[in-house]
């Protein structure tokens, strides 16, 4: 996503022609593309098996134009990674019985402050997401990685942080409302 | 009638969705009204403009090689990944090259098949003969074993044509890839003589035209988890006699 603007139009252009059946374009998008999908997969799914199943299913429906991508609504890459995550939390959620595991939230509660280098490789939409969370109460924003990253439900989030439902709702929901003003400001 | 409030609660609702926290029925509930409404469509793809930047602070993963031999098979392609050596395009282009393995590699089945049917067996009980054969193509195109799958007799004969070198100190292990399923180890096979395989009845029954053969490197003895862990360096599909 920190791609120059030249690379993005290119992806998308690589995207767009995978999605009208031309195998060429469809084996670099996977080449360009895999690594960075898998790395979404495997951080919500925290099982290699699962997320290279789910790896298979965004291809799949890439390649049968299941869904359209119209580049004038989103990156390339940006349309690849929420396909990615909405059918990683599809999986997430057929496992009623086995919620997300309490270690993969842990995890994302506590990880995630990037060194001073590798936030000047972010992009300016990251730079400036970072500013908007920064903003919030830290555990405030420390709740909005965790579900971002775990695609945990509000049940699945309230427990682990040992929070009523109703306070963990209010924290995100508080928190959203304040990132879009200033995001949008 | 859509009053602000209303408004601001779908728009919190699909900044919800976008995050990830809700349940699967509110989940169906937001996607149908993307698909209805292109003004919830709008509202959801700003706030994916908005969150989806947080995914660069995920790291890539590079996925194994053999994900994308079953993407392949599923969805019936033919090319293989690109890789940028020049030597290696040409050689990927030369069709009369292609031609000769592909003769050569339905040489070695039938001669597969000749010793199969040679060799002493009961009185056949089923009609049909039931033979698979595969030739397990290398990255550089060459043939390098030729599978023939003896159904009724639960069994597989793997005749090494010419695979590559590999370190003394590792092993080639075939894997049976299932399309859509996790790839089930048939065991290590000899570079230098025919190994033959009993199939179990659950490979037996994930043995078809869809699934794919596939040899990895691993170490010495096989792979330790029961799932490839090193580099796919040949595969090839599943076709019937």
């Amino acid at each position: 996503m920190s791609a120059s603007p030249a690379e993005r139009e290119e992806l998308s252009q690589i995207l767009t022609a995978a999605g009208h059946g031309d195998q060429g374009a469809f084996t670099e998008l996977y080449r360009r593309t895999s690594s960075k999908l898998f790395g979404v997969c495997l951080r919500m799914l925290r099982d290699r098996g699962e997320a290279e199943d789910v790896l298979q299913e965004i291809y799949t429906t890439v390649w049968r134009r299941a869904e359209s991508f119209d580049p004038a609504r989103a990156s390339a890459i940006t349309w690849l990674v929420t396909l990615g995550r909405n059918k990683a939390i599809d999986r997430l959620r057929q496992h009623r019985e086995a919620p997300v595991a309490a270690p993969s939230i842990a995890l994302d509660l506590v990880d995630g402050q990037p060194t001073p280098a590798a936030n000047a490789e972010r992009s300016q939409e990251r730079q400036r997401l970072e500013r908007c969370l920064d903003a919030l109460e830290p555990r405030h924003k420390a709740a909005v990685r965790a579900a971002f990253f775990s695609g945990a439900t509000y049940n699945e989030l309230a427990a682990h942080c040992s929070v009523p439902l109703a306070t963990m709702k209010s924290w995100i929901r508080r928190s959203l409302i304040r990132l879009r003003t200033c995001l949008e400001s | 009638m859509n009053t602000p409030t209303d408004h601001d609660r779908d728009d919190l609702r699909y900044a919800e969705y976008v995050l990830g926290v809700l349940d699967a029925e509110a989940r169906a509930a937001v996607e149908r009204e993307v698909r209805d409404d292109p003004q919830a469509a709008a509202a959801v793809a700003l706030w994916q403009r908005h969150l989806l930047p947080l995914s660069e602070d995920i790291p890539a993963v590079a996925p194994a090689d053999y994900v994308w031999a079953r993407l392949q098979s599923e969805l019936g392609l033919t090319r293989d990944i690109p890789t940028p050596a020049p030597t290696r395009r040409r050689l990927w282009d030369n069709l009369p090259l292609w031609r000769w393995l592909g003769i050569g590699a339905s040489v070695l089945a039938a001669a597969c098949l000749v010793m199969l049917f040679t060799a002493p067996r009961p009185a056949p009980t089923a009609i049909s003969a039931g033979y698979m054969v595969s030739s397990i193509q290398q990255d550089n195109g060459v043939a390098g074993w030729t599978a023939t799958m003896d159904i009724q007799h639960a069994r597989m004969v793997v005749v090494p044509a010419t695979p590559a070198a590999i370190a003394s100190n590792r092993s080639p292990e075939l894997w049976l890839i299932p399309p859509g399923g996790k790839p089930m180890a048939l065991g290590v096979i000899a570079r230098d003589k025919p190994t033959t395989v009993r199939l179990r009845p659950d490979l037996l029954a994930n043995l078809s035209a869809k699934a794919l053969l596939a040899v990895s490197v691993e170490p010495l003895g096989g792979s330790p988890t029961g799932q490839p862990t090193g580099p796919v360096v040949a595969k090839g599909a599943i076709s019937g006699t």
